[in-house]
C-alpha cells in the first residue's frame, strides 16, 4: 500500500464502520486497518455464514458463556476476559495489567464487527442534563456540546442502528415527549415487553419508594433497543447522505413507510425479527441484533481497502509540523506467532476508532494528542450492582432479549450531587450473571442430595421464579482512573497492553447503598424473597458505612481521550479532532467526557456521525 | 495480508413467465363461487407442499448440509408466502379461507389437490427419490399448456387458470369482484423472512401481481427462454423453485450463460445424500399403540400443528395479527418433529412427524 | 480395557431415575450414544462393570416402585463417594450438557468445554426451566411476552394490564 488515502481509519467497530460507510458513500478513498482475523470480515453470503457458524459452534462448545467466549482468542491481538478478573491486584495473567486497588471489569472485543457482536444492544439516548454535571450538579465536568447540539446526530444514530421502541414511553426525570420532538418514532415499533416485566409492572409502576427522607415515583419504560422487529409505518427516513452542495451530512428521505429492515449480513431475509433466542450477549444467531459489520457491508467497497490482521503500534507524529506522517502497523499472519511484517500506512487524515482502551494506548505508545496530560485518565464504567431474588410466581425468565424494560426514576435528580445516578434495567436472563444459573441450581440441587423428579421439580419451581435487577451506576470521571503503557507489559508483538488504575469512589459506594435501599423496597412490593449475596471474594467487592457491595462491569469502557472546550483539559475538539495534531480524529466512547446512565453505544454513534461530517469538511476545504 | 471486499448487489428475483395471452379460455369457471373454491384450492396446493418440504429439511443437518438445507428452507418460506398471498386474494373477493378444516390435511402420500394425479407427494427423508419428487411438483409449464383447473399437469396450468377467472369475473360483474374487506387482508407488517414480499390485494392488478409472485417464483416457470439478453442465473438471482431444486440434485450451482432447459454447469456444491435422518416414510398414528411414548409423542405434535392451522385460520379470517402469534408455534413444531426424528423404531428407522388432523 | 459388556440397555432406564425424565425424552434429545460413550472414556472399565451392576440391582430390586427405587438409588448410587460420583456426573450430563470437571484438576473458567455443541443445545436444565437454551431452539418473535408454549401453565397471571 505505497499510496496515499484520503483517510487511514483504525478499528472496524460501529465508531469505524460508521466512519468508512459515511467517507467511502461521500467518495473518499478510505484504508480500514483491523486487527483481528479476515474471516471475520467476511461480508458476502457463504463465507460470512460459515465464519459466523464458527462463532456459533464455539459458543455452544464452551461450559462458561462469557462476553467474548464465541470469538477468537488471538495471542497477537488480545482482549480483555471477563473470566479472569480476579478479587485481586496487582496482577498481570490477563490482557490487562490490572493495578487496582481494584480490577477493572469490563472487556470489549478485537475484532472485525469489534464489541457489537457481543452487545446487548438497549440504546437510550442520554439526558439533557447528563451534559451539564459540573454546572448543576457540581460533579466531574460539562460537555462542550448539549443534548440539543447532539439531537440531530441521535437521529441519524437510530437510523444506522435500526431501534426499535416506543418514544411516546420514553418519559422519566428529565426525558419526555420533547426530547425527542413532536412527531419523531423510531424506525421500528417497540419490542414486545417480556412476560416478566408485565408482572414487575403491575406491582411497581406508580410504586412510592422512600430514600434520606424523600420519596420517589418508580415508573416501568419500554427499552429502546438496536435490534429489528416491525418497521414503523411512521418513520419517514430512507439513509444518510454528504450533500456536497451544503456541506452538511442528512438524515435525508420524508417519505413514510419505506425503513427497510437490515437483515444477517449472510442473508438479508435472515434476522428481520428478533426470534427471541436469549442470547444477544454473546452472540445473536440471527443477526436480529445490529453489528457494525452491517455498517461496514454498506460501505462504497470500490472506495475502501481493508486491511485485517493488522494490529497498530505507532502513529508516526512529525514534531515539525505537528502532524501525523503515517501511522505504523504490524500485520500478522498467524495469530499466535511472534512473527510479524511491519508496513506504514499514509493517508491526509487518520482516524482512531479502536475503542477507549486501544485509543489510549495507541496515543500513549506514540506521545501523541497528549499535551493535556488527559490521554487514558477518567476511564469510567456503569458499575452494575445486582439484586437477585425469587419471585412468588413463576416470571419464566431466560426468554427473550436481555431487557425490554427499564425503570428510568434514578437517571436524574438533586441525588446527583451527592451520589451517582443509576438506571435501572429488569433482566430477563433470571440469576445467569451473577450466579451462572441454572447450572449452579443443578448443582446445588445435587448438593443437596435432590435428584431424579425431585430435581427437575425443584428446577421447574425456582428457576422459572428467578428475577434480577440491575443498578448500572454512573461513574464520575476521575483523572486517578487511568490506563497507562509501561515498556515492562507487551503483548507476543512487542505492543503495549494497557496498564491499568482503578477504583470506586465515595461518590459510587454511597450509590449502592442508596440502590440497595430502593432494591429492597421494589423487591417487597413485588413479594420477591432476595438471595442477593454480595461476598468479599467477588472479584469487585467494597464496602461503604461498615457494609458490603459488589459491581460488576458493564462492558461500557468510557472516557479515555475526552472531548472538551479547552485544550488544557481535553484530547478532542467538539468536532472530535485532537487538539495537538489537526490531521488526527478520535471516534469512540474515549470522547465522552461522562457517562450519564444511558448505555453509550447509541451516543458515540452520534457523535461519530458528528465527526464524519467534521472529517468530510476537512477534506473538501 | 491485505484482503479486498466487494459488497454484493443486491439479489433479483428470478421473475419468469410468458406475457399474458389475451381473454379468453374462460368458459371454464361457471360463477363467482366456483372462482372462490379454486382459490380454497389455491390454498391447499399451497398448504400440500408444505409438510413435505418441512419433513425433508427436517431430516438433514443446517451445518453439514447447508445448501441443500438453506434451499429447501427458502422454497418453504416462500410456500407460506403463497399461501398467504392466494388467502388474500380470497379475502379480497368475499371468500372466506378455511385451514382448520379435517379435509383441509391430505393423507400423505397425496397427490396435489385436483391434479392429474400423475404422482404421489411423500413425507420421507432428503434422497435423491425426494428431490425427484420436490421437481415434479415444481415443474414448469410446457409453452402452450392451456389453463387448467382440474386435473392440471402443473401448477402453472392451474394458476394460469385462475388468473384469466379473476379477469373475467372482475370484468362481468358490475362493480367489480374485489369488494372483500380490507381489513381482512394480511399485510408486510404481520409477514416477513423471505419468500418475497406480501403484498396485500385490493384490487385485480394486486392479484395479478400476487398471482404472478407465485408463479414466477415457484411452479409456472415457462421452459424455453424467449429473449436471449435476460441473465435467469447467477449468484444474484432468486430461482423459481424447480431451478433450486435441480442445484441440489445436480450438485452444482447454475451459471449466468445456462439455459432453463439444461442443468446446471456452475461449480460444484456439497450436498451429503448420506447424511439424512433415517425417517420411516409417512408416518402415521395408527402405526403406533394407542397410549405407546411414540403415539403421545406423535399425538402431541400434530396437536401443536392443529394450534398453528387454527392460528392461521383466524389470522386468514378477521384477526391478521395473529400471524405474529403462529410464528412460535411454527418453531414448536419444529423443535417437536426433531424430537421424534431422534427416537427409533428397532428397525433401524427413526419416527417422525405424521402430519394429521386431530381435534383439539 | 473394555467393560465386560455393553450397557446401553440400562443406561436409559437408569438415566430416567436419575434426571426424572422418562426415556422417550431423553432419546428425544439425541444425545443417548454420545452420552454413553462419554461415561466410558471418562471412567474405568470397572467403575462402569460395577455402576451398572449395582445399578441393575437397584432397578430390579425397586420393581418400578418409584418410593422404593428412589431410596435404593439414595443410598448406593447417588452418593459422591459411589463409583467416583458417576450417577451425579450422569445427572449433570444430561442436564447441562458438560462433563463435571474434576476438582482436583478443574480447567479455568475460560476452558471449560461441553461435551459436544450439541450437547449444550440439548441439555435438559432449560427443558425443565420451561425455556430454551440461549442462542437455540429459539422461540420466534414476540413469545416471550406470554408464558412458554407446551406444559400447561399452573401459575397463570391473571388481569395483566399494563398499568402505564
Amino acid at each position: 500500500m505505497d499510496h496515499e488515502y484520503d483517510v487511514v481509519l483504525v478499528g472496524s467497530g460501529i465508531a469505524g464502520a460508521v466512519i468508512a460507510k459515511t467517507l467511502t458513500q461521500a467518495g473518499k478513498r478510505v484504508l480500514l486497518l483491523e486487527a483481528g482475523l479476515a474471516a471475520g470480515m467476511a461480508l458476502s453470503p457463504e463465507p460470512s455464514y460459515a465464519n459466523y457458524q464458527r462463532y456459533l459452534e464455539t459458543f455452544y462448545s464452551k461450559a462458561n458463556k462469557a462476553t467474548n467466549g464465541p470469538y477468537p482468542d488471538l495471542p497477537d491481538a488480545q482482549s480483555p476476559d471477563v473470566l479472569q478478573i480476579e478479587a485481586k491486584t496487582p496482577y498481570d495473567e490477563g490482557y490487562l495489567v490490572q493495578n487496582g486497588p481494584l480490577p477493572f471489569a469490563s472487556d470489549c472485543l478485537r475484532s472485525p464487527g469489534g464489541t457489537t457482536l457481543h452487545w446487548l444492544g438497549n440504546v437510550p439516548r442520554m439526558l439533557p442534563n447528563d451534559f451539564q454535571m459540573k454546572t448543576l450538579y457540581g460533579q466531574g465536568v460539562d460537555w462542550p456540546i448539549s443534548y440539543d447540539d447532539l439531537k440531530p446526530w441521535y437521529e441519524m444514530a437510530e437510523y444506522e442502528i435500526g431501534v426499535s421502541g416506543d418514544v411516546a414511553a420514553q418519559v422519566g426525570p428529565d426525558m419526555d415527549r420533547s426530547n425527542y420532538g413532536d412527531d419523531y418514532v423510531f424506525p421500528m415499533k417497540e419490542i414486545p415487553q417480556s412476560y416478566q416485566d408485565q408482572v414487575w409492572m403491575k406491582n411497581t409502576e406508580n410504586l412510592s419508594v422512600s430514600l434520606y427522607g424523600k420519596d420517589y415515583n418508580v415508573t416501568c419504560v419500554s427499552m429502546p433497543q438496536g435490534r429489528n422487529s416491525i418497521p414503523n409505518p411512521a418513520y419517514r427516513k430512507t439513509g444518510i447522505f454528504w450533500n456536497d452542495e451544503t456541506k452538511r451530512l442528512e438524515l435525508a428521505g420524508d417519505e413514510p413507510g419505506k425503513y427497510e429492515v437490515v437483515g444477517a449480513i449472510w442473508d438479508q431475509n435472515t434476522g428481520n425479527r428478533c426470534e427471541g433466542n436469549a442470547s444477544c450477549v454473546p452472540i445473536c444467531p440471527v443477526q436480529a441484533k445490529y453489528n457494525a459489520l452491517k455498517t461496514l457491508k454498506k460501505s462504497d467497497h470500490s472506495k475502501l481497502d481493508i486491511a485485517t490482521q493488522a494490529v497498530v503500534s505507532k502513529l508516526l507524529v512529525n514534531d515539525t509540523t505537528g502532524k501525523l506522517d503515517g501511522i505504523e502497523y504490524k500485520v500478522y499472519a498467524n495469530p499466535a506467532s511472534p512473527i510479524y511484517t511491519t508496513k506504514v500506512a499514509k493517508g491526509k487524515i487518520y482516524v482512531l476508532a479502536a475503542g477507549a482502551l486501544e485509543n489510549a494506548k495507541i496515543l500513549l505508545s506514540s506521545n501523541a494528542a497528549n499535551s493535556s496530560d488527559q490521554v487514558g485518565r477518567n476511564l469510567m464504567d456503569h458499575l452494575v450492582m445486582l439484586m437477585w431474588g425469587l419471585f412468588p410466581e413463576k416470571v419464566y425468565p431466560y426468554r427473550g432479549p436481555g431487557c425490554t424494560t427499564y425503570l428510568p426514576t434514578f437517571r436524574d435528580g438533586e441525588f446527583r450531587k451527592d451520589f451517582a445516578a443509576w438506571i435501572s434495567p429488569l433482566d430477563n436472563w433470571g440469576w445467569s450473571w451473577p450466579t451462572f444459573a441454572p447450572g449452579s441450581d443443578v448443582s446445588n440441587g445435587l448438593a443437596a442430595g435432590k435428584f431424579g423428579k425431585a430435581l427437575r421439580d425443584s428446577l421447574a419451581d425456582t428457576v422459572t421464579r428467578q428475577a434480577l435487577l440491575h443498578f448500572e451506576c454512573e461513574q464520575a470521571p476521575d483523572p486517578n482512573n487511568r490506563i497507562t503503557v509501561s515498556p515492562q507489559y507487551t503483548d507476543l508483538l512487542g505492543n503495549y497492553r494497557p496498564v491499568i488504575q482503578y477504583d470506586a469512589s465515595d461518590y459510587m459506594r454511597k450509590s449502592f447503598e442508596a440502590a440497595k435501599k430502593v432494591g429492597d423496597q421494589i423487591f417487597a412490593a413485588n413479594g420477591i424473597e432476595d438471595f442477593t449475596d454480595y461476598n468479599p471474594s467477588d472479584a469487585d467487592y467494597v464496602t461503604w458505612k461498615n457494609r458490603g457491595y459488589t459491581f460488576w462491569g458493564a462492558g461500557h469502557i468510557v472516557g479515555t481521550h475526552r472531548m472538551g472546550s479547552s485544550p488544557a483539559d481535553s484530547v478532542v475538539k467538539p468536532t472530535q479532532q485532537t487538539w495537538d495534531h489537526d490531521n488526527l480524529y478520535l471516534v469512540g466512547c474515549g470522547n465522552m467526557p461522562t457517562l450519564g446512565t444511558s448505555n453509550p453505544t447509541l451516543t458515540m454513534t452520534a457523535l461519530t456521525f458528528m465527526a464524519a461530517e467534521a472529517i468530510l469538511k476537512q477534506l473538501e476545504a | 495480508m491485505s484482503q479486498h471486499y466487494q459488497a454484493p448487489a443486491p439479489r433479483r428475483r428470478q421473475q419468469l413467465f410468458r406475457p399474458d395471452e389475451p381473454l379468453h379460455g374462460c368458459g371454464l369457471i361457471t360463477s363467482l363461487d366456483s372462482l372462490r373454491s379454486h382459490l380454497q384450492t389455491a390454498i391447499e396446493i399451497e398448504h400440500s407442499t408444505i409438510p413435505t418440504y418441512l419433513t425433508t429439511l427436517y431430516t438433514i443437518n443446517p451445518i453439514t448440509n447447508a445448501f441443500a438445507y438453506q434451499t429447501i428452507q427458502s422454497v418453504v418460506m416462500e410456500e407460506m408466502l403463497h399461501m398467504t398471498l392466494a388467502a388474500n386474494i380470497m379475502n379480497a373477493i368475499g371468500g372466506h379461507p378455511a385451514v382448520n378444516t379435517n379435509d383441509f390435511i391430505p393423507e400423505y402420500p397425496t397427490y396435489l389437490p385436483h391434479s392429474d394425479d400423475a404422482f404421489l407427494v411423500p413425507l420421507q427423508k432428503f434422497c435423491k427419490d425426494t428431490v425427484d419428487v420436490f421437481l415434479k411438483i415444481e415443474k414448469p409449464a410446457h409453452k402452450f399448456v392451456p389453463p387448467e383447473f382440474n386435473n392440471y399437469k402443473t401448477i402453472g396450468q392451474f394458476y394460469k387458470a385462475v388468473k384469466y377467472g379473476l379477469r373475467y369475473w372482475d370484468h362481468v360483474t358490475p362493480g367489480g369482484i374485489f369488494t372483500g374487506d380490507k381489513s381482512l387482508q394480511v399485510t408486510c407488517e404481520q409477514y416477513y423472512g423471505g419468500g418475497g414480499k406480501l403484498t396485500a390485494v385490493y384490487s385485480l392488478s394486486d392479484a395479478v401481481l400476487a398471482i404472478n409472485e407465485i408463479v414466477g417464483q415457484g411452479e409456472g416457470m415457462d421452459g424455453t427462454i424467449e429473449d436471449p439478453d435476460q441473465v435467469f442465473f447467477g449468484e444474484d438471482v432468486e430461482y423459481a423453485h424447480y431451478y433450486k431444486f435441480n442445484e441440489i440434485r445436480h450438485e452444482r450451482r447454475y451459471r449466468p450463460e445456462d439455459t432453463a432447459n439444461c442443468p446446471p454447469t456452475g461449480r460444484r456444491v456439497h450436498v451429503d445424500w448420506d447424511a439424512a435422518i433415517n425417517m420411516h416414510p409417512n408416518p402415521k398414528m395408527k402405526d403406533y399403540p394407542v397410549g405407546s411414548p411414540l403415539y403421545n409423542k406423535t399425538l402431541d405434535f400434530n396437536q401443536s400443528y392443529m394450534r398453528l392451522l387454527t392460528c392461521i385460520h383466524d389470522a386468514f379470517n378477521g384477526q391478521p395479527d395473529l400471524l405474529m402469534k403462529a410464528v412460535p408455534l411454527m418453531y414448536d413444531l419444529k423443535y417437536k418433529a426433531l424430537d421424534l426424528l431422534n427416537l427409533p423404531l428397532g428397525n433401524g428407522e427413526m419416527a417422525g412427524p405424521s402430519f394429521e388432523y386431530v381435534a383439539i | 480395557m473394555t467393560t465386560s459388556r455393553n450397557y446401553t440397555d440400562l443406561f436409559l432406564p437408569i438415566s430416567a431415575w436419575l434426571t426424572g425424565f422418562d426415556t422417550t425424552e431423553l432419546q428425544a434429545t439425541g444425545m443417548t450414544a454420545t452420552y454413553y460413550a462419554t461415561i466410558t472414556t471418562k471412567n474405568t472399565a470397572s467403575c462402569i462393570d460395577d455402576f451398572f451392576a449395582q445399578a441393575e440391582l437397584v432397578l430390579q430390586e425397586g420393581g418400578g416402585d418409584e418410593d422404593k427405587t428412589n431410596s435404593l438409588i439414595a443410598s448406593q448410587l447417588f452418593p459422591t463417594s459411589c463409583y467416583n460420583n458417576l450417577a451425579q456426573n450422569i445427572i449433570t450430563m444430561w442436564y447441562t450438557g458438560e462433563w463435571a470437571p474434576d476438582v482436583n484438576a478443574a480447567p479455568s473458567l475460560a476452558e471449560a468445554h461441553n461435551i459436544s455443541p450439541n450437547a449444550y443445545v440439548q441439555g435438559l436444565m432449560w427443558t425443565a426451566a420451561s425455556t430454551h437454551p440461549p442462542g437455540a431452539k429459539q422461540p420466534g418473535y414476540g413469545s416471550w411476552a406470554d408464558p412458554p408454549i407446551g406444559p400447561p401453565v399452573d401459575a397463570p397471571l391473571t388481569s395483566i394490564s399494563n398499568a402505564r
